[in-house]
């Protein structure tokens, strides 16, 4: 049976989400895409009666939150049911052990859970597994991809009691915001491969919310017999407020398949061809790790690190492991144990101090974008003022600004743009805006960290266009991202590194 | 840690070492110290067989005086004139100060050691008190907030504003008793809020006439309810309770089906046991884990705390002229120029600071090291 | 008009500091006509320049506290990690002298240069007791500053405005304190307003009622602190207690004791409403 739900989430006068239909296919697998910052977290949580209604103003099918919250349907959802939230760090109590935080409330007697974590951390090891549970979760340690999974770890032990139960799958309600977000493709395909076994077992509703369109390769490689019970939608903007509309998985299939076909077409550029921008050593050594680079099917062959002009280099490593930490490395942001590296023709070890960075690489040579645009941005500044105080030879006119923001924004740029606060922008946007000042600087090389996160499938297009152009313009680009089938049909094989640390291997 | 402690014990030596200095500077000073116009008299000022006062000796020093400086009587009669005036601004300034100047002796030291040891006990003793009636505060107010609870004011204000009177007599009579409850309560707790946040003194000289307001037990009441001490920090616990309440990890509580029922009087919510106990412990419900982790924030306001309250403590002694207790000791000693003993009065304080930073920052720093797996 | 009168009052309620600050205002007004029928014309001024003096003090400490905490700030980006060192060292050295001993001493060391004539102007004492309090409570602003420009260095924010070449002293300047903590920076002031009213009036009372025989303290400007010391206000207040007990003795307090009813009213009243206002502000920011 589906259920539609009429939503409406307001503070104080301004609406944060309405949408008229937002509908629940029961016993079957939602797969929610749409851009970050457009609603799907809080609409799925308001179907959960998770938000606080002294807080913010909810009406759910014409009735009050509160009325919704003492309803039957959502105490039986709720009863059967689990919500795993997106950024693990953040959900997970930093002053609990883990083990505790495993089995509390209804996780008290659902078992011990311990077939999933090995299955979820594909280990045997039971004293790596109760080390693990021993202790609290901090920033750091364990790694957002462990929380991910003991998070996750905490939906399957609901799901296995609802195997138990005699609860039909209308009632029950299972939601899965961004749950691959801090995974790598082999961890979030083993994760889908449980939650589809039990699916098979006894369906229940799911909503799964993602950006990750990978997945539909996945599905669609190992599952397709499950088509049926599977519905892919798309939350938009439309003028009437937002709109869940189908998504047609082949049309990303499509274009992927579109990608390969013109694959890192190598660039004709005059005199600089071959260039190096950087070349890094192995091992270089990081927290007290030695990590080194190999290519993707020989990780008993470290190679040296290269990246010359007019190249794309995508730089690949299990979630956790280091890739943003070797971003800042290169920028200059951290400082490593050990380095021998070649950058833009300097050569660069572990005691080069950060003034050098400061006078002949920041804003100069190279460039960085950051890949949380929520974070990297200053959201009380206006869209017009992310292009002050760079060091540009001259400052930037209005006119300037928006042919910059055209590049990007073709369509959108209206008087008010360059006035709108960057805050109220959507993920999609923020994401898009977060490329341009580092594109005004036109830099040698670029530094690109998840630039894909959090956005629709209409921007992931854009964005990659413009690293397209970008390459051809004779940049180098470093690509750093967990979204391996998307980056694997852009860049060429040659081109493609995994990071590794000696200690994981031996 | 380590840096931690170098830099406290650092500090303490910096000032120790500044307070000898100035002390011995003091004491320098404090050496009878001749003024101008005793060195210009000089020997004149010690004559051991000359009686000013008598005004024979006055005339035998004037014809003295002329006798070896001839011709030059107009300057033997303003030195004699000065000499006289000298005399007895010396002879004034010894009566008035020989009672009220104190130098810093063993005995002093002892006299003071044993204030300074009645205000450390009553400091840890009101530091107690507060650390109980901060959390408890907080948790009631936050608790009051999550049972939607609205003033009593606005209460009164929507019951007047449902036209309550124009039913019948009976309704009328609900409605009359209803207001005058709430005006009440809103009326007590305005009082309450102004106890709170008045000064000690405040409070002590409206007492004054009515209580023996000179004992440690009514210092200990100031101490905790006054100055706005408890009220302020109260306030602090509780917006790190509402800023905790809005993390993730509750919502992750909240689907693990842990109760979200703040009412008193149901089994799974949170009854007024808990909320007073001295070790506050919620049980299965959402809000150990938000008390936990603001309490966890709130001990880095500990050390804060602490200072204001001392500074709250002194203001206490000294406004209310508490003989025998180190603050009025203080002013006494400020008001006397008596600068040794001043130093080592403030020197005690800045101690007894320095030593609860330093068990702050040493729990803290114990706690951090457990809850980052050190431990 | 009935209807508008109550939008407006719900308006103000769900805007707790805006309602606070009224509440404040109107309650400072009240005070101030029903003194200015039954008051006698110089207790009146006196409390007037007394409330003026207080406040003048108080907005005074924000502006030094603000310039303070900004230099201080920008100091700690200075090259040299010992310098920094060094001025964190002196800072929390500052920082462990309770507030009141060192205003004490600040005050007391006015009162003497008050007393050798180096001092002439009013308005310079006002300064530099508002200087002297500003040394004392201005690192709550610091610590507010440097947690915000913490909060910022941790996230990616900092460190991808540094890669784009944007300089440091416009990242903590301009996008961390200005555009991002302007907000948290008004809130800690309007707290530290109260504290300077408390710490102030505490000081001045103690100076006083402790230290009239030798440092005069008719020389320091009339404030609230002072007038609450002066022997009429304190049978005014030692009033109160009676009327505990004689109940109808109270309606006496509002005319007869009205000069220091009226100084603690305005002490009280003022650090109560100060309160309520940070609180509303806090909740209705979020912060």
């Amino acid at each position: 049976m589906n259920r539609h739900f009429q939503i409406e989430i307001k503070t104080g006068s301004r609406t944060l989400a309405a949408i008229d239909d937002y509908p629940i296919a029961g016993g079957a697998i939602t797969f929610i895409f749409g851009e970050s910052g457009i609603g799907k977290s809080l609409l799925a949580k308001a179907v959960y009666g998770l938000l606080d209604p002294a807080a913010l103003s909810v009406e759910i099918n014409g009735a009050s939150y509160q009325k919704y919250l003492k309803s039957r349907l959502l105490k039986n959802m709720k009863k059967e049911g689990f919500f795993v939230f997106q950024e693990p760090s953040s959900h997970l109590n930093p002053l609990l052990k883990l083990g505790e935080q495993l089995s509390e409330g209804s996780l008290k007697d659902a078992g011990d859970g311990q077939g999933i974590l090995r299955h979820l951390f594909d280990t045997k090891d039971d004293t790596y597994l109760q080390s693990l549970l021993d202790i609290y979760p901090l920033p750091y340690r364990p790694s957002g991809g462990e929380k991910q999974r003991l998070l996750l770890t905490m939906a399957f032990k609901r799901l296995n009691e609802y195997l138990k139960s005699d609860i039909p799958a209308d009632n029950s309600l299972f939601v899965f915001d961004e749950p691959s977000g801090s995974l790598d493709d082999q961890t979030r395909n083993r994760f889908i491969r449980l939650l589809i076994n039990i699916f098979y077992r006894k369906p229940f509703t799911c909503l799964f919310i993602t950006h990750d369109y990978s997945i539909i390769g996945e599905i669609f490689r190992h599952y397709r017999e499950l088509l049926p019970f599977i519905r892919f939608k798309e939350l938009v903007r439309s003028e009437a407020g937002l709109l869940m509309r189908d998504f047609a998985p082949t049309d990303y299939l499509d274009w992927l398949k579109n990608t390969r076909a013109v694959k890192d077409k190598p660039t004709q550029l005059k005199g600089q061809k071959n260039q190096n921008l950087i070349t890094i050593r192995n091992p270089f050594r990081v927290y007290d790790h030695d990590f080194y680079f190999h290519k993707p099917d020989k990780p008993d062959e470290p190679k040296p690190f290269r990246l010359n002009r007019g190249e794309m280099v995508y730089l690949k490593a299990p979630s956790g492991l280091g890739k943003t930490t070797l971003a800042k490395i290169i920028m200059g942001l951290q400082r490593a144990q050990k380095l021998d590296m070649i950058l833009l023709g300097k050569k660069i070890n572990e005691n080069t101090p950060p003034a050098f960075w400061r006078r002949e690489i920041w804003g100069k040579k190279a460039g960085m974008v950051f890949q949380h645009a929520d974070e990297a941005l200053n959201l009380q500044a206006t869209v017009g003022s992310v292009f002050d105080g760079l060091p540009l030879k001259r400052k930037l006119n209005t006119k300037d600004k928006i042919d910059l923001l055209n590049t990007l924004f073709r369509g959108e740029v209206s008087a008010n743009f360059l006035g709108k606060r960057i805050g109220l922008l959507s993920g999609g946007q923020k994401q898009r805006l977060n490329l341009l000042p580092t594109l005004a600087l036109d830099t040698d090389l670029i530094v690109l960290d998840e630039p894909l996160n959090g956005l629709d499938f209409a921007s992931i297009k854009k964005i990659i266009a413009i690293i397209r152009s970008k390459q051809s313009e004779g940049k180098g680009l470093l690509l750093i991202s967990h979204n391996e089938e998307i980056f694997d049909s852009l860049v060429s094989r040659e081109h493609i590194y995994r990071l590794n640390v000696y200690d994981a291997t031996s | 840690m380590r840096r931690r402690l170098t830099e406290h014990l650092l500090s303490i030596l910096v000032i120790t070492l500044l307070a000898a200095g100035v002390f011995w500077y003091l004491r320098a000073q404090n050496e009878q110290k001749p003024t101008p116009a005793e060195k210009q008299l000089g020997p004149l000022l010690e004559l051991p067989f000359a009686e000013y006062d008598d005004p024979f000796h006055t005339a035998l020093l004037r014809d003295l005086l002329d006798l070896y400086r001839p011709g030059r009587s107009a300057e033997n009669d303003s030195l004699l004139s000065l000499l006289l005036k000298t005399r007895e601004q010396k002879l004034v300034k010894e009566l008035t100060r020989s009672h009220l100047q104190q130098k810093l002796t063993w005995p002093k030291l002892g006299q003071l050691s044993l204030m300074y040891g009645q205000f450390i006990w009553v400091y840890v003793l009101v530091l107690f008190l507060t650390y109980y009636g901060v959390q408890t505060v907080a948790v009631m107010r936050f608790v009051r907030k999550k049972q939607e609870r609205e003033s009593y004011l606005y209460a009164l204000w929507q019951l007047l504003s449902a036209k309550p009177f124009s039913g019948g007599a009976q309704k009328t009579l609900k409605a009359v008793r209803q207001a005058v409850s709430l005006l009440i309560k809103a009326a007590l707790r305005g009082l309450l809020y102004f106890i709170l946040f008045s000064p000690a003194y405040v409070i002590a000289y409206s007492l004054r006439t009515r209580i023996d307001t000179d004992t440690v037990f009514f210092m200990i009441v100031l101490g905790v309810f006054s100055n706005g001490l408890l009220i302020n920090y109260a306030n602090k616990f509780y917006t790190f309770l509402v800023s905790e309440s809005r993390k993730g990890y509750v919502l992750t509580a909240m689907v693990k089906n842990l109760s979200t029922d703040y009412s008193h009087h149901k089994k799974r919510g949170i009854p007024y046991r808990a909320i007073f106990a001295l070790r506050k412990h919620f049980g299965a419900h959402v809000f150990q884990h938000i008390f936990i982790n603001s309490r966890y924030q709130y001990l880095a306001t500990f050390k804060e705390q602490a200072s204001f309250l001392i500074t709250g403590l002194i203001i206490i002694e000294m406004a209310l002229n508490i003989h025998g207790h180190l603050g009025y000791e203080l002013l006494q000693q400020l008001l006397y120029q008596n600068y040794e003993i001043v130093l080592v009065i403030i020197l005690f304080i800045f101690y007894l600071v320095k030593l609860t930073e330093m068990a702050t920052d040493w729990f803290i720093e114990r706690l951090a090291r457990v809850y980052e797996n050190k431990i | 008009m009935k209807t508008k009168f109550k939008q407006i009052f719900e308006k103000l309620y769900a805007q707790k500091d805006k309602l606070w600050l009224v509440i404040w205002l109107g309650g400072l007004l009240l005070v101030w006509g029903w003194n200015l029928l039954f008051l006698n014309r110089p207790a009146l001024q006196r409390i007037e320049t007394g409330f003026i003096n207080s406040f003048m003090i108080a907005l005074l400490v924000l502006v030094f506290s603000l310039a303070l905490s900004w230099i201080t700030v920008n100091s700690l980006l200075l090259p040299h990690r010992w310098l920094r060192t060094l001025f964190v060292f002196l800072l929390n050295i500052l920082r462990s002298i309770p507030q009141i001993v060192g205003i004490l001493f600040g005050y007391v060391g006015i009162t003497l240069l008050l007393q050798q004539g180096k001092l002439q102007s009013t308005f310079t004492v006002l300064v530099l007791m508002a200087i002297v309090v500003s040394l004392f409570v201005f690192q709550e602003l610091v610590d507010l500053m440097r947690e915000r420009v913490r909060h910022f260095h941790k996230s990616d924010f900092y460190q991808a405005m540094l890669v784009r070449g944007i300089a440091e002293s416009r990242i903590i300047n301009y996008d961390i304190l200005w555009m991002n903590s302007r907000v948290h920076i008004f809130n800690k002031l309007i707290a530290i307003f109260g504290v300077a009213i408390f710490l102030q009036c505490s000081v001045d009372f103690i100076i006083s009622i402790g230290l009239s025989t030798t440092l005069s303290s008719i020389d320091l400007p009339v404030t609230l602190g002072t007038l609450l010391a002066n022997i009429d206000s304190k049978q005014d207040i030692l009033a109160i207690g009676n009327s505990l007990m004689h109940p109808s003795y109270i309606s006496k307090i509002f005319f007869e004791h009205l000069q220091g009813v009226t100084v603690a009213f305005l002490i009280v009243f003022s650090l109560l409403s100060i309160y309520k206002i940070a609180n509303g502000f806090t909740e209705r920011f979020k912060l």
